[in-house]
């Protein structure tokens, strides 16, 4: 039973209540070309104003402020704040897979992956920035929070396997986050981060993993089935197979890292047995840094 | 049959199939379980990963076990197994069956057959021959020992016989044939029979005899003479049983028309004996034509009805000139009404009358007949006649040589109550215990008015039947030869005494009828003298009636000595008269001195093949429980 909008934005509020209004760090402030709200404490292009200073060579006429010229003998220039142009584009997979749930106690993936992406969302538009789901327009206010949760919820589930970030809504200057369990092909990740090098984007993996998935429990006759039905796999022995499907997943994530790490980006793991807050906490420091 | 402790067992080969069951361990072990489905997101993981150690799961070890119990229960259970199963009765040598095939045989015959066939079988599977005597009488000649199959469809078709169990006279002539040391199976009807010691001791000499017991008590039931007609319910042990009268309903279809209790127990011959009285109306009594020992099928259990027991003859003899003025002052008249609805009644002269030779002949104030010969020849063969006193016998003057009356009589009579006596009318004194009046109860308001008195004799008393309450007599009784002369001191109607129209009257009557012997009645009835006797109605061993097939004549002298091959129990005409010939009569236990008894309780042993089967059912039941729990985690999975 997958959470209404509502529901899903009352847990994500509670989740980032804890944390403090994240700051995006403003690494790639030069580069935005975006205009974003965010004062920076320092002159710079802008709407607000935030000096004067007397005008140097260089400075055009239009710029000097007469007003202020007027009350001395040196001419002034009226600086403004200088705004960041910075955004976040948050994508959960909605891959069949994404629906596992290993236990009734358990949360589904996706469910899960909702629930950071929101609280996340919610932390960053708290901060004032301008936030979105990957493919739409970046907005800020609290409005925003519940935009993207009756988007997040009215996205159905796929009948497919895989569910690949759009790469054709990378901007740069964007911070991305994706939320997957990453255990379809590799490959559309691995090229999207390329394309996101390109374009300067960083960003951050997250892995959703049910325990099942992480620890494989399943021992004797089992035929295994993807969420959509398409691949299987039969064994005699589940047990046996424990090493060799742990050390595939290790590899896996070892691929992913690596190729992250040379995007720039971080990728993070998080376990739906354990509480939403570490994961919450993780992103949070991975971003502000 | 393959004995292993208290249990045998009948097909013991079958057990070859147990050396199966560790291979089917084996194969239900190796048989892959159906595999658990899994929906998991990381299948793709997997994808050509292989089976590091390619070994089926286990099914689980209960489950295993389960079956192979189940399979082994089967295999048991189809081995025959016998719990305590009886021990071998062949021994050894030539099989001879005696089968006791008289009446008493009857109640349990298909457990007999049964038990014989089954010696038969096992003799016949150890190829040794047998021989059969029937203890019907009817065995003749040596006997032949033929191989034991041959024998099986004639004991099949054996039958009970409607008489005693009776053995060949000569045990020497029959065993002529035996071929060596015997093995004897004698299943026995539990009583003891003329021949039976002879035939133990000369059985006991050429091998050993194993004794089958009857199972319950054997009963009989006889027919008791007497005034007061009876049955005796005899019995080898302690039976309840109940005597039911049947015959035919006002409809004319037979019936159960009334059930007996037997009274006291009494020790007979080893056994116990009972008396039944039959103290029934004389209309039901008179329809009566069986009687029979509930719940014992048997011919020795059934007695029927002939003439001993059915309607009196009754001739009545009398001046019935009042009758065409007044009616009600007739004697014969209240005669007529008190005997008609249970007897067959003829008038007529004294003369006529004996010529139709009836039980009783009353005659109503009569004296000086002419006829006082052939009557007292009548009397003398067994008739009943009663008189009754009246003003003509009164009369007389020669009432003390009045011959045919129980009692010398006092000429002139009494008159008591009446306007010139003193005294009031007497009433009936009650009836002494042990008179043919016994039980009847007496009322007050039948009184006497005036008599004929004895003359005072030793034996008056004795021949008082009845009195008044001043103890004079109000019926006397004598015997003559084989019959009796009773005398009613007052008048057959109302004249002297209110009696004749009182209910005691019939009643008295009713037994004085009773007690008359229909047998003796007509002259030259003797048994001796009817020279055949033609069965109308036959007995089977079982007690039930049949048509007799073939109704051979059986001579008066055979008749007499009782049911015997030939002359089975039933009835029987001859001339005008009905007798029945009943296979009751006195039982004796038989004993078994130096022979082998076979106690019932042990002979067929516990069959635990039924109750191995359904072992395995249930068994079967649990796995089929038990996969259905282990399915139950598959579907979890997949929900």
């Amino acid at each position: 039973m997958r959470p209404a909008a509502d529901q899903l934005r009352a847990r994500a509020e509670a989740a980032s209540a804890a944390l403090p209004a994240l700051m995006l760090s403003a690494e790639r402030l030069a580069a935005a070309l975006v205009p974003g709200a965010h004062g920076q404490r320092r002159a710079g292009m802008g709407e607000d104003f935030w000096q004067y200073r007397p005008a140097t060579a260089g400075d055009t006429a239009r710029s000097i402020d007469w007003r202020r010229s007027a009350r001395s003998d040196a001419q002034f220039v009226r600086d403004r704040e200088a705004q960041v142009a910075q955004s976040a584009a948050i994508w959960v997979s909605a891959a069949a897979g994404m629906d596992y749930a290993g236990g009734a106690d358990r949360q589904a993936k996706r469910d899960r992956a909702e629930l950071l992406a929101l609280a996340l969302a919610m932390a960053l538009l708290a901060g004032g920035e301008r936030v979105a789901l990957a493919g739409q327009p970046p907005r800020p206010g609290r409005l925003q929070a519940e935009r993207m949760a009756e988007a997040l919820v009215a996205r159905p589930a796929l009948d497919r396997d895989e569910d690949a970030p759009p790469a054709e809504a990378l901007r740069p200057g964007q911070r991305i986050v994706l939320f997957d369990d990453f255990l379809g092909d590799p490959q559309p990740v691995l090229d999207y981060l390329a394309r996101a090098a390109g374009l300067g984007v960083q960003g951050v993996l997250m892995q959703v993993l049910d325990p099942d998935e992480d620890g494989f429990p399943w021992r004797g006759a089992v035929l295994f089935r993807s969420a959509s039905g398409a691949l299987r796999h039969d064994t005699r022995d589940a047990g046996g197979l424990r090493t060799a499907y742990l050390a595939r997943l290790a590899e896996r994530r070892e691929v992913l890292s690596r190729a992250a790490a040379t995007a720039g980006w971080h990728f993070g793991m998080h376990d739906t047995g354990a509480p939403p807050s570490q994961a919450l906490l993780w992103l949070w420091s991975v971003l502000e840094g | 049959m393959l004995l292993i402790g208290p249990i045998g067992f009948l097909t013991p080969w079958i057990l070859a199939a147990l050396a199966a069951l560790p291979v089917l361990w084996l194969i239900l072990r190796a048989m892959p379980p159906s595999p658990k489905l899994v929906r998991f997101p990381g299948t793709r993981l997997l994808l050509g990963l292989r089976d590091p150690h390619p070994v089926a799961r286990h099914t689980p070890w209960w489950l295993l076990l389960l079956r192979v119990l189940a399979i082994a229960a089967l295999i048991l259970g189809f081995a025959g197994p016998v719990w305590k199963p009886s021990p071998d009765q062949g021994g050894q040598g030539p099989l001879l069956i005696v089968m006791d095939a008289g009446w008493a045989a009857a109640p349990d015959w298909p457990q007999r057959q049964a038990r014989a066939l089954r010696a038969l079988d096992q003799a016949g599977a150890e190829g040794r021959p047998a021989a059969l005597l029937v203890g019907d009488g009817r065995a003749e000649g040596a006997l032949p020992f033929l191989p034991a199959t041959e024998l099986a469809a004639q004991l099949r078709a054996l039958r009970p016989a409607a008489w005693e169990t009776r053995y060949p006279s000569d045990p020497e002539a029959v065993l002529a044939g035996a071929p060596g040391a015997l093995s004897v199976l004698w299943l026995s009807d539990g009583l003891d029979h003329p021949g039976r010691a002879e035939w133990l001791s000369a059985l006991s000499g050429r091998g050993s005899v194993t004794v089958v017991p009857p199972q319950g008590p054997r009963q009989s039931l006889e027919l008791v003479p007497g005034d007061q007609p009876a049955l005796r319910l005899r019995s080898t042990g302690a039976a309840t049983s109940e005597v039911l009268a049947i015959g035919l309903d006002p409809q004319g279809t037979p019936r159960e028309l009334a059930r007996l209790q037997p009274g006291e127990e009494a020790e007979d011959q080893g056994g116990t004996s009972r008396l039944v009285p039959i103290a029934l109306p004389s209309e039901l009594r008179n329809r009566i034509t069986r009687f029979e020992v509930e719940g014992h099928a048997s011919a020795g259990a059934v007695v029927l009805a002939d003439d001993s027991l059915r309607r009196r003859k009754v001739a009545l003899v009398g001046d019935d000139r009042a009758s065409e003025g007044q009616r009600l002052l007739s004697p014969l008249h209240y005669l007529r009404r008190a005997l008609g609805p249970t007897t067959d009644l003829i008038e007529g002269g004294l003369g006529d009358v004996l010529q139709a030779s009836p039980d009783v002949i009353v005659l109503a104030d009569q004296f000086g007949l002419a006829e006082t010969q052939g009557l007292r020849d009548w009397v003398e063969q067994g008739g009943l006649l009663i008189r009754f006193s009246g003003p003509r016998m009164a009369a007389s003057e020669r009432l003390s040589e009045e011959p045919l009356l129980p009692v010398r009589l006092r000429a002139g009579g009494r008159d008591i109550g009446g306007a010139l006596s003193w005294g009031d009318p007497r009433t009936v004194a009650p009836f002494a215990a042990d008179g043919p009046f016994a039980g009847l109860s007496v009322r007050g308001d039948a009184t006497v008015r005036a008599q004929l008195l004895a003359e005072p004799s030793p034996d008056l008393a004795d021949r008082t039947i009845a009195q008044l309450s001043d103890g004079t007599p109000l019926v006397t009784r004598a015997p003559l030869g084989q019959g009796q002369l009773v005398l009613f001191h007052t008048t057959a109607n109302a004249e002297w005494s209110n009696l004749a129209i009182s209910g005691l009257f019939v009643e008295m009557l009713d037994r004085l009828v009773r007690s008359a012997r229909a047998s003796a009645a007509a002259p030259g009835a003797d048994r001796a003298e009817q020279p055949f006797w033609l069965p109308e109605l036959v007995l089977d061993g079982f007690g039930h009636p049949t048509e007799p097939q073939d109704p051979a004549p059986v001579a008066a002298a055979d008749f007499a000595r009782g049911p015997a091959p030939g002359a089975p129990a039933g009835l029987y005409r001859g001339g005008e008269r009905m007798a029945a010939l009943n296979a009751g009569g006195p039982i004796a236990p038989a004993d078994w001195p130096g022979a082998r008894i076979e106690r019932a309780a042990q002979a067929p042993g516990l069959d635990l093949r039924g109750w191995l089967i359904a072992l395995a059912a249930a068994l079967l039941a649990l796995d089929a429980l038990g996969s259905a729990w282990l399915a139950r985690g598959r579907r979890g999975a997949l929900a």
